[in-house]
């Protein structure tokens, strides 16, 4: 009697029980739990870093977590306490928030210098080298229907491809042709997908192999962009782990700005 | 496969299973019972996180949760702990854009429950217990599984909410759906869509076997009146 | 005693019920009348404005004194229009989630038991969407005999039941409340239900108490004009009290004198509405040997023959009456016998036993 009363309630316990049981013990046996400090950074960073990463675990043994995202929404979730040990940004000015919020341990150093490329589909500016003179031109014709960037607000190569446009005179024209990406990475992948026709990207993005093979990209000079320096700065954040701290002197080891040059970050003159 | 996502997916379905569902059978039955006329306001209160955006859901629990506000300042001093970016956050935040999943159906499942049913039970001698444990409950059932699935489905796949509150920390806070749009991130469609397929079967199976629990009971003769 | 005092509002409710102990009373009234309310409120499943509830002296319920035994303390059973079988239990089990009370080994064995008295012990293991109409008000009736309880509550139980089923089911339900003595309150809109069943009678309407009094005494002497209406007397009509002498009246209906010999609480020459029944009216033989003990004979010329079934309704147009039509109900032999056709003068006797005088 008092079984068959209870049947549903059995049931119910038993569903719950056995989803919980099952999922924990299925992904449990096969997870290993990465440890290590997390470093947070720019997206257009993410492949740079990834061998970098790799390269500290092989030299000291000790492993960080990175996670990306658009220097701005990583601003965010510090400012809201996201537990990060250290922060790349993709340029100075959000280094400099965090200073003056009180949320670092110490200034912070420029590791690098970023620089901003117009990637296009093949065949689709010529000659390749004029830059953004072609790309009014292939606007004009109507040969590009869709011109992909990152969100200004809030990612450092967003707000220079927006004052690269406006340098150019096409930021008013290009608008309805405008699609924003949530950050550098989101706009290459964009661009990779092919929905896109040309994308204002950061070089260290544009040298992956899947975006060569997808089309061509030219470099555009700072001062094509004036006002947004693409000076990459990290620091150190408040409550840090040691490893953390150590990574952070790694990352300024000539090894390491071999491989952000390597990468596209090139390392700052002087 | 990042399997470290597929446990923290699991174990957050599951935690909000075990938190919300007892919660859910609660209100949703007061729900069906209570005779408040402010009753269309309280479910439409319950179902708002059905109608806001995930990411404006995300916002206002992270500045809710956040290290700067009340409650985080709260939370780090008594227990030293930050909600926000750390599982228990995110758990937090899962429950509430549940709510109306877990529920609405239970209100539906216990509203199918006639006067005659409760009468009797109290004619029958029931305490309120023994009534709900024995007469409700039983008949309520289809609409607690319903919730149960949804709750344990739309977890699973939930991605706004908890990119905003947790952030994409690995090991932490990184869902299975926040891992597949991190390798989609990072160029690397071929793991992206094998940890998809992962999660549509397993939302697959765990719906079905909602469902077909159900129906076996349905067959059974024991759905409501 | 069972008393039953009772004030409410929606559904408006203003009635004192005084049945007795051990004996089956039944309250009817049309639907609508709030004769449910009246039950679920003695079951305590409805909190009325003011509600006084006691049996045998135990008080249930009490307002004014702010007193309130709820429904699962109360020691009744109740029996619902749709019998409320819990559907996700088998028979057996539906009266076994009476008996929580009992140690669970035996709640079965009573369950099994309970559902022996009502006939049906070998359907204990069936569904209650598996069993018939009247399988599963037996059940209903099982479940609410189960706790051995001072009061049954019945609430139209034949109502969903075909003709035939719910025949026997009446013969049931005499032979299950002699034998258990329990007391019994059956709810219905059925009056011929209630005259078979009942040995007390309440008549309801609009939530207020008509008149109540044992069965057989209420259902030939209706006290009221409603009453008389409700109780299916089809003649109504209106005299002056001319003699008023205790037990013997005389009461001017037109130009006639008809005598009743219920007393009367009106003064000479008040206005009093009478009734007779139909099967009260008798046809009077020519050269009938006593005409005088027969009562009133009247003289009067047929309107209109109805066939009813087993009997045929007669209208009349009484001479010198008041103006109403009579009403004589007759067996279609008689009709033959003594040629009532339409148009034809027949004499009718009212006798005093059957005169009955009615207040507005």
């Amino acid at each position: 009697m008092a079984k068959i009363d209870w049947r549903a309630v059995v049931l119910l316990q038993q569903f719950i029980v056995a989803i919980f049981f099952s999922a924990c013990l299925f992904a449990g046996g096969v997870a290993q739990a990465a440890g290590g400090p997390l470093v947070a950074a720019a997206a257009s960073l993410r492949f740079a870093l990834e061998e970098i990463v790799d390269r500290y675990a092989a030299v000291t043994g000790s492993s960080v977590r990175l996670v990306f995202g658009s220097s701005g929404a990583l601003v965010q979730q510090i400012e809201n306490g996201a537990p990060f040990g250290l922060f790349l940004s993709a340029d100075s000015g959000y280094v400099e928030r965090l200073i003056a919020g009180g949320y670092t341990e110490g200034t912070g150093t420029a590791y690098g210098q970023g620089a901003l490329v117009l990637f296009t589909r093949p065949g689709l500016l010529s000659p390749p080298g004029e830059g953004l003179a072609s790309l009014a031109r292939a606007t004009s014709t109507g040969q590009i229907k869709r011109l992909v960037i990152a969100n200004p607000e809030y990612a450092p190569y967003g707000r220079a491809a927006r004052a690269a446009l406006r340098h150019a005179g096409l930021w008013t024209q290009i608008q309805p042709l405008l699609v924003v990406g949530a950050n550098a990475g989101q706009a290459a992948h964009f661009a990779l997908e092919g929905a896109v026709d040309a994308a204002l990207l950061p070089l260290s993005l544009a040298k992956i192999p899947a975006l060569t093979k997808a089309g061509n990209y030219v470099v555009l000079p700072a001062a094509s962009h004036p006002g947004v320096s693409l000076h990459q700065q990290m620091v150190v954040l408040r409550g840090a782990s040691d490893i953390a701290r150590n990574f952070f002197v790694y990352l300024q080891s000539a090894e390491v700005q071999a491989i952000f040059s390597r990468h596209g970050v090139r390392a700052i003159s002087g | 496969m990042d399997w470290n996502a597929l446990q923290l997916s699991a174990e957050l379905a599951a935690w909000t299973l075990v938190v919300l569902l007892p919660l859910g059978i609660f209100a949703g039955r007061w729900l069906a019972l209570t005779r408040t006329r402010a009753r269309p306001w309280l479910q439409a209160l319950f179902a708002l996180p059905l109608v806001l955006p995930p990411t404006v859901v995300g916002y206002y629990l992270l500045t809710l949760m956040g290290s700067r506000s009340a409650l985080g300042v709260l939370m780090d001093s008594l227990f030293d702990l930050s909600l926000a970016f750390s599982f228990p956050g995110l758990v937090l935040a899962s429950i509430f854009v549940n709510l109306p999943f877990a529920i609405l159906p239970v209100q539906r499942g216990f509203e199918a429950v006639s006067q005659d049913l409760h009468d009797a039970a109290a004619c029958c001698g029931m305490s309120r217990w023994q009534a709900f444990s024995r007469v409700e409950l039983p008949l309520a059932w289809p609409g607690v599984l319903s919730a149960a699935v949804l709750t344990f489905g739309h977890t699973l796949g939930e991605f706004g909410v908890v990119l905003m509150v947790g952030g994409n920390i690995p090991g932490q806070t990184r869902t299975l759906s926040i891992a597949i749009f991190d390798r989609v991130q990072a160029f690397d469609p071929a793991a992206a869509g094998r940890m998809a397929l992962l999660l549509l079967l397993i939302s697959l199976v765990t719906v079905a076997l909602g469902y077909g629990t159900l129906e076996r009971r349905g067959k059974q003769g024991a759905g409501g009146t | 005693m069972l008393r039953v005092s009772l004030e409410h509002n929606a559904p408006p409710l203003a009635l004192d019920l005084e049945l007795p102990l051990g004996e089956l009373s039944a309250i009817v009234g049309p639907s609508g009348s709030g004769k449910t309310s009246i039950l679920r409120a003695m079951a305590g499943l409805l909190r009325t404005r003011r509600a006084r509830v006691s049996l045998d002296g135990e008080t249930w319920a009490d307002t004014a004194q702010g007193v309130w035994q709820a429904a699962r303390l109360r020691p009744l059973g109740f029996v619902g229009q749709n019998y409320a079988l819990f559907p996700h239990l088998n028979a057996g089990e539906n009266v076994a989630a009476a008996l929580l009370h009992l140690p669970t080994a035996t709640r079965r064995e009573r369950a099994l038991a309970c559902l022996a008295v009502v006939g049906i012990a070998g359907l204990a293991e069936r569904s209650p969407t598996a069993l018939s109409g009247g399988q599963r008000q037996r059940v209903a009736m099982a479940r609410a005999i189960a706790r051995e309880p001072k009061l049954l509550l019945l609430d139209e139980p034949f109502s969903a039941l075909d003709r035939s089923t719910r025949k026997r089911l009446h013969i049931e339900l005499k032979r299950l409340q002699a034998s258990l003595g329990v007391t019994v309150v059956l709810v219905t809109h059925d009056l011929d239900e209630a005259a078979q069943l009942s040995g007390h009678l309440c008549l309801l309407h609009h939530g207020r108490l008509l008149q109540q009094g044992p069965t057989r005494e209420l259902l030939r002497r209706p006290a009221s004009v409603e009453s008389a209406r409700l109780l299916d007397f089809p003649n109504l009509c209106q005299a002056r009290l001319s003699v008023s002498a205790g037990s013997s009246n005389i009461l001017q209906w037109g130009e006639l004198n008809i005598g009743t010999s219920t007393a009367i609480d009106a003064r000479p020459g008040a206005s009093v509405p009478w009734t007779i029944r139909a099967s009260d009216v008798f046809l009077v033989k020519a050269g009938h040997s006593d005409e005088a003990r027969l009562g009133a004979i009247v003289t009067a010329r047929v309107a209109e023959l109805i066939e009813l079934g087993d009997s045929v309704l007669v209208s009349l147009a009484v001479e010198n009456g008041g103006g109403e039509t009579l009403r004589m109900r007759l067996r279609p032999g008689a009709v033959r016998r003594h040629d009532v056709s339409p148009g034809a003068l027949v004499r009718v006797a009212l006798h005093p036993e059957a005169v009955i005088p009615l207040i507005e």
